[in-house]
C-alpha cells in the first residue's frame, strides 16, 4: 500500500456518498496502490526448484523472470506442479517459462485491472510502469486487500464524522468545517487534481455559487500542480468553512528565487516533461492570485515556500 | 448546440468528423476554446465550452472538471487511454476525437456557427 492518503478530519458523509463509496474506490485507486512491491523475481538461469522455494518462502504463486531491467517471462505455481509431475523440476526457468507475458500498467484503475483478470483468467499480472520497468505484481487478493483497507479508512472517517455531527447538533457552527489535508509528491502528475476534486464535491454539496466554486478549485489545482512540477514535494491543506475556503500549500524546497518574476504571466521554470504535458504555461501563480480573495506567498532560496489563499464563499442566489 | 439523445452528433461536430469516446447525451456546447496549455485553459476557457486540444493525459479531465468544461475534442486523431475516458464518464465530461488538425477543426467549427 502506497496510497497518498487523502485524509479528511471531518468528511461530509451524506447518503449519496455511502451508496457510491465502493464504486468510487475502484475507479479512484490505481494498480500501483494495490500491487505487491518490490516484485519477487528470479533469473532465467534459476532452476524451477529454486523458484519453488522462493514461492514457498514468500507465499506467492507466480514469479516474474527478469534479466537486468527486462521482463522475460513468468513462472507460475501451475508450471511448478507440471514440472514436479513430469520430473523436470531441475530445469531452468528459461526452458519452462511462458515467453509472451501479459502485463498490466501501474497507472490503470483497479476497475480496469479487474476487467483484465476476467479477460485473461490469470492469477497474477506483472506490473510495468510507463518506462516498461517491472515495478510489482498484482493478484486478485491484492485488489481485495487494498479495497478492504480503504473501506476501513473511510469507515473510520465516517465515525469521526458522526461524532462531529453530534457535536454540531449541540449548536456549534464550527463543526461545519471540513479539512482536507494531503501530501503531494514531486513528479506525480497522475495524482494531480485529487484534492481539488474533493473540494469541488464539498462545495457542490453545499450549493456554493458555481463561479466561486470554480475559483476555489482552480486555486487548489494550481497549488497541487505547482508542488508536483516545481518542488521536492509538500503538502496541501484545504479548510472549508461555511464562509470561506482557506488553502495552504507548503513545500520542502528549493524555494522561489524571484517571487515578482514568478508572478508574471508567461514566466516559467518548468522542465521539458511537464511542458510537453501542457504544464509550465507560466500562469499557475497568476491564476491562483486572480482567483483568490486573499493571496500571500512566502519563499526563501533553499527553504520552503508557503502559499496561502482564501476564497470567500457565497451560496447560489435563489430566484423567487 | 444540443446533442440528440440517440447520440446523433449535431452538424458542427459532424463537420469535423468527430467520433464520440464517451456518452454524449444531453450536452450543451455554447462556445469553444483552443489551447494545449492547462493553466491557460483554467484562466480563459468559460464554463460550458468545448475545449479543443492535442493533450490526452488525465490532467485534461481534471482541468475540464475544475472549470466546468462541457466537452473536449482531441485533434489529429488522438485518443486518450481507457482510464482517462472512464474518469471523464465519472465527471460527466464528453470526449470526442477528430482526424483533423487543430487548425482545420477550428475553421470548420467556426463555420458551423460555434462562436458567440
Amino acid at each position: 500500500m502506497n496510497t497518498a492518503p487523502l485524509s479528511e478530519s471531518m468528511a461530509n458523509a451524506g447518503d449519496a456518498r455511502k451508496i457510491t463509496i465502493a464504486q468510487v474506490l475502484v475507479y479512484e485507486l490505481r494498480v500501483r496502490d494495490a500491487m505487491s512491491r518490490p516484485p519477487i523475481t528470479a533469473l532465467p538461469s534459476d532452476s524451477l526448484r529454486t523458484i519453488q522455494q522462493l514461492m514457498k518462502q514468500h507465499k506467492i504463486s507466480g514469479v516474474p523472470i527478469q534479466l537486468g531491467t527486462k521482463l522475460l517471462g513468468i513462472i507460475s505455481i501451475e508450471d511448478i506442479i507440471t514440472a514436479l509431475d513430469q520430473g523436470h523440476i531441475n530445469n531452468t526457468a528459461q526452458q519452462c517459462m511462458a515467453h509472451t507475458v501479459i502485463t498490466i500498467r501501474d497507472h490503470f484503475s483497479l476497475v480496469r485491472a479487474v476487467a483484465e483478470f476476467e479477460r485473461y483468467g490469470f492469477g497474477r499480472f506483472p506490473v510495468l510502469d510507463s518506462a516498461d520497468r517491472l515495478v510489482g505484481v498484482l493478484t486478485r487478493g491484492d485488489i481485495t486487500n487494498c479495497l478492504m483497507h480503504q473501506l476501513e479508512k473511510r469507515a473510520e472517517e465516517a465515525i469521526t464524522y458522526e461524532a462531529a455531527a453530534l457535536a454540531a447538533r449541540a449548536g456549534d457552527d464550527q463543526a461545519q468545517r471540513v479539512v482536507i489535508r494531503a501530501p503531494v509528491r514531486t513528479g506525480d502528475y497522475d495524482s494531480a487534481g485529487k484534492i481539488s476534486q474533493r473540494l469541488r464535491q464539498v462545495l457542490r454539496e453545499r450549493a456554493i455559487d458555481p463561479d466561486v466554486r470554480r475559483r476555489a478549485a482552480i486555486v487548489a489545482y494550481e497549488a497541487e500542480t505547482n508542488i508536483i512540477i516545481h518542488t521536492l514535494g509538500g503538502e496541501i491543506a484545504v479548510a472549508i468553512d461555511p464562509d470561506k475556503v482557506v488553502i495552504d500549500a507548503t513545500d520542502t524546497g528549493p524555494g522561489i528565487e524571484d517571487i515578482d518574476q514568478a508572478m508574471q504571466e508567461g514566466w516559467s521554470t518548468a522542465g521539458r516533461l511537464p511542458r510537453e504535458l501542457g504544464f509550465g504555461a507560466g500562469m499557475g501563480l497568476p491564476n491562483m492570485k486572480r482567483c483568490s480573495d486573499v493571496f500571500e506567498i512566502k519563499s526563501g532560496t533553499g527553504g520552503q515556500t508557503h502559499v496561502h489563499s482564501e476564497v470567500f464563499l457565497r451560496k447560489v442566489a435563489v430566484k423567487l | 448546440m444540443k446533442l440528440d439523445t440517440d447520440q446523433k452528433l449535431p452538424a458542427a461536430l459532424l463537420a469535423v468528423q468527430a467520433r464520440p469516446l464517451t456518452n454524449t447525451e444531453g450536452v450543451h456546447v455554447t462556445d469553444c476554446y483552443i489551447s494545449d496549455l492547462l493553466s491557460d485553459v483554467l484562466a480563459r476557457a468559460k464554463p460550458g465550452m468545448l475545449w479543443v486540444t492535442v493533450q490526452i493525459h488525465r490532467n485534461v479531465i481534471s482541468v475540464a472538471a475544475t472549470n466546468d468544461i462541457a466537452a473536449v475534442l482531441f485533434t489529429c486523431g488522438r485518443q486518450p487511454d481507457a482510464s482517462v475516458i472512464a474518469e471523464a464518464e465519472t465527471e460527466g465530461i464528453v470526449l470526442l476525437t477528430t482526424p483533423l488538425t487543430t487548425y482545420e477543426a477550428a475553421g470548420k467549427l467556426w463555420q458551423a456557427g460555434i462562436h458567440d
